[in-house]
């Protein structure tokens, strides 16, 4: 699948924006603050209907104006046009498929695949491990609906059950202890299936991460992802285990009204060559990790799906040295279409755009093509 | 906005039923205005009947017309099953079927500590009261299929084993009549795990 054809109205600083793109790689090139990430904006809502980066609708609307509009022609077996358009007076977007309006953003979300590389992605290696369990889950769930079944399943348990908890902190009756019983049991029942599918996911997804990692550096450093999970390898020692660990917790849980145990605090180590990268990584040991990532999860979409993701790279070559940022942009001629912003782009003369690239040139809001 | 307050009442109260917007109320409202008196009548008469000549089985919890309600207290009806729902509605999905001639109780919800329903404001200690005595050799556990439908099974499962009876729960799966194609993932997921052998 790739973009054929953008169109922006009022969208941030493009009054009126109308962009044909090439089906391989689209160098987006300006300063800053003129309106190259504003396209990948564009290009993410209509694949998703989400915004990329955290911000309001009511903010991408030009100033001066109250609405603001994106068409996309995206083309595959067929050509799908997808448009959105939000209306600042009342607060409300409207998206439509062919024409029709979707009511349902589930209904869009996994029809056009999207990979993305932002800045706030650093935080998948030098953040919390939440940030990884994120990435983990958000990665599996893209590619199947029964583990984001279970997931938000999960959730609600972990609340149902932390609420009793704290009932039984409260009240101190500990007649309640045996309505907690059944609530584990349900817990470590959805729990272990989540474990499961991880430690399936992991080991499979170590493979693309490695080779995604000797693409970008030929030197002889190995990235591995760890998961630690309860121990065992059938999925009975599984349920077993994570049952005992709940059960030595159980004191502590009652004291702390919170569920100490469970995939939901699994931790996920990420490793260069055996050492943690986290404690003994340097600045472009991550970048070039986040970057592995990124590339491992499109190529694992791309084959989960048998579809070809969008990929969208904000910036990613500010921190890279030319050596990386030139093996970068010949591995993304293995990927299909993707959306590269750059500041830059003499500084990086080796990337030079080969043909059926293109190049485009951003300055306050207004394309050309270079 | 100036509605005309009976009607801005009448709207007001038929939106608070479960699946009446705003704007059904309104075209119900409207319809009643305009309908025949002995139409509005009759209605009001059926609803008062709900309240005044109904409560619920002191056996089994669903609601009937008397203290007893018709399953307890037919004869034909087979007295060693119980089958456990979540609410009356349950039964009535149950019966449509013609496959079951058992018994029922109505817990009245499931557990809920985000809702506040634990195990006491359910009918649990009556189902247990049902159990004295060696009628009833079986119970189907038939909650909703969701995390709290099965936290409240495995109590009520752990709360029964002493008691030395059947006790199963209802199969999930696949619904008849519709395309392997057309379920979705989690549901094929579960009904090959509960696959059963031939």
């Amino acid at each position: 699948m790739y973009l054929k054809e953008l169109e922006l109205i009022n969208f941030r600083l493009h009054k009126s924006s109308k962009i044909n793109f090439s089906d391989k790689l689209n160098y987006i090139v300006g300063g800053n603050g003129q309106g190259k990430t504003t396209i990948l904006e564009a290009v993410y809502f209509l694949c998703t209907t989400k915004n990329l980066l955290s911000s309001s609708e009511s903010e991408i609307v030009n100033f001066n104006e109250n609405f603001f509009e994106a068409k996309g022609k995206f083309k595959e077996l067929t050509e799908d046009l997808s448009r959105v358009l939000y209306q600042k007076d009342i607060n409300k977007k409207f998206f439509y498929l062919n024409e029709k309006q979707i009511f349902r953003s589930s209904s869009v979300i996994g029809k056009f695949p999207i990979v993305t590389l932002t800045q706030p992605d650093h935080s998948i290696t030098q953040g919390a491990p939440a940030d990884r369990r994120k990435f983990v889950d958000m990665v599996i769930s893209q590619t199947s609906e029964t583990y984001l079944k279970i997931l938000i399943d999960y959730n609600k348990i972990l609340k149902q059950r932390a609420r009793l908890l704290i009932q039984i902190f409260e009240t101190k009756n500990y007649s309640l202890l045996q309505q907690l019983d059944s609530w584990t049991e349900t817990l470590v029942e959805a729990g272990s299936e989540l474990i499961s599918h991880r430690i399936a996911f992991i080991s499979d997804f170590n493979d693309y991460l490695k080779n995604a990692y000797s693409k970008i550096l030929e030197n002889a450093e190995t990235p591995y992802i760890e998961y630690h999970h309860p121990e065992g390898t059938t999925a009975e020692e599984i349920k077993k285990d994570f049952y005992l660990k709940l059960e030595e917790l159980k004191g502590e849980e009652l004291r702390r009204c919170s569920n100490l145990a469970g995939p939901h605090r699994d931790e996920f180590t990420f490793r260069i060559n055996g050492l943690e990268l986290k404690k003994y990584g340097s600045q472009g040991q991550h970048k070039t990790f986040q970057i592995a990532l990124k590339f491992a999860q499109f190529f694992y979409m791309k084959e989960k799906l048998s579809r070809t993701p969008v990929f969208l790279l904000d910036d990613v070559f500010g921190e890279l040295d030319s050596y990386r940022a030139e093996k970068i942009s010949w591995f993304l001629r293995e990927v299909g279409q993707a959306f590269i912003t750059l500041t830059d782009f003499t500084r990086f003369e080796k990337l030079n755009v080969g043909s059926g690239n293109s190049l485009f040139t951003v300055k306050n809001g207004c394309v050309e093509y270079a | 906005m100036l509605i005309a307050e009976p009607l801005q009442t009448a709207i007001e109260e038929l939106g608070k039923l479960p699946s009446i917007g705003r704007k059904t109320a309104q075209r119900l409202a409207l319809h009643l205005v305009k309908s025949n008196p002995e139409v509005v009548e009759n209605l009001v008469a059926a609803l008062t009947a709900l309240k005044e000549n109904l409560k619920l089985c002191s056996v089994c919890y669903n609601i009937s017309v008397e203290d007893t309600c018709d399953i307890c207290k037919s004869v034909k009806r087979d007295r060693a099953i119980i089958c456990v729902v979540e609410e009356a509605s349950d039964i009535i999905a149950i019966e449509k079927t013609n496959e079951y001639n058992g018994l029922y109780h109505v817990l009245g919800g499931v557990l809920s500590p985000l809702s506040g329903t634990d195990a006491d404001s359910l009918k649990i200690k009556e189902l247990l009261q049902r159990l004295q005595g060696d009628t009833v050799k079986e119970i189907i556990l038939a909650l909703n299929p969701d995390t709290e439908g099965e936290a409240t099974s495995l109590y009520l499962a752990k709360l029964l084993k002493p008691l030395s009876l059947k006790i199963t729960r209802i199969a999930r799966g696949l619904p008849i009549g519709g395309d392997l194609e057309f379920a979705d993932e989690a549901t094929i997921g579960r009904a090959v795990i509960g696959r059963i052998t031939l």
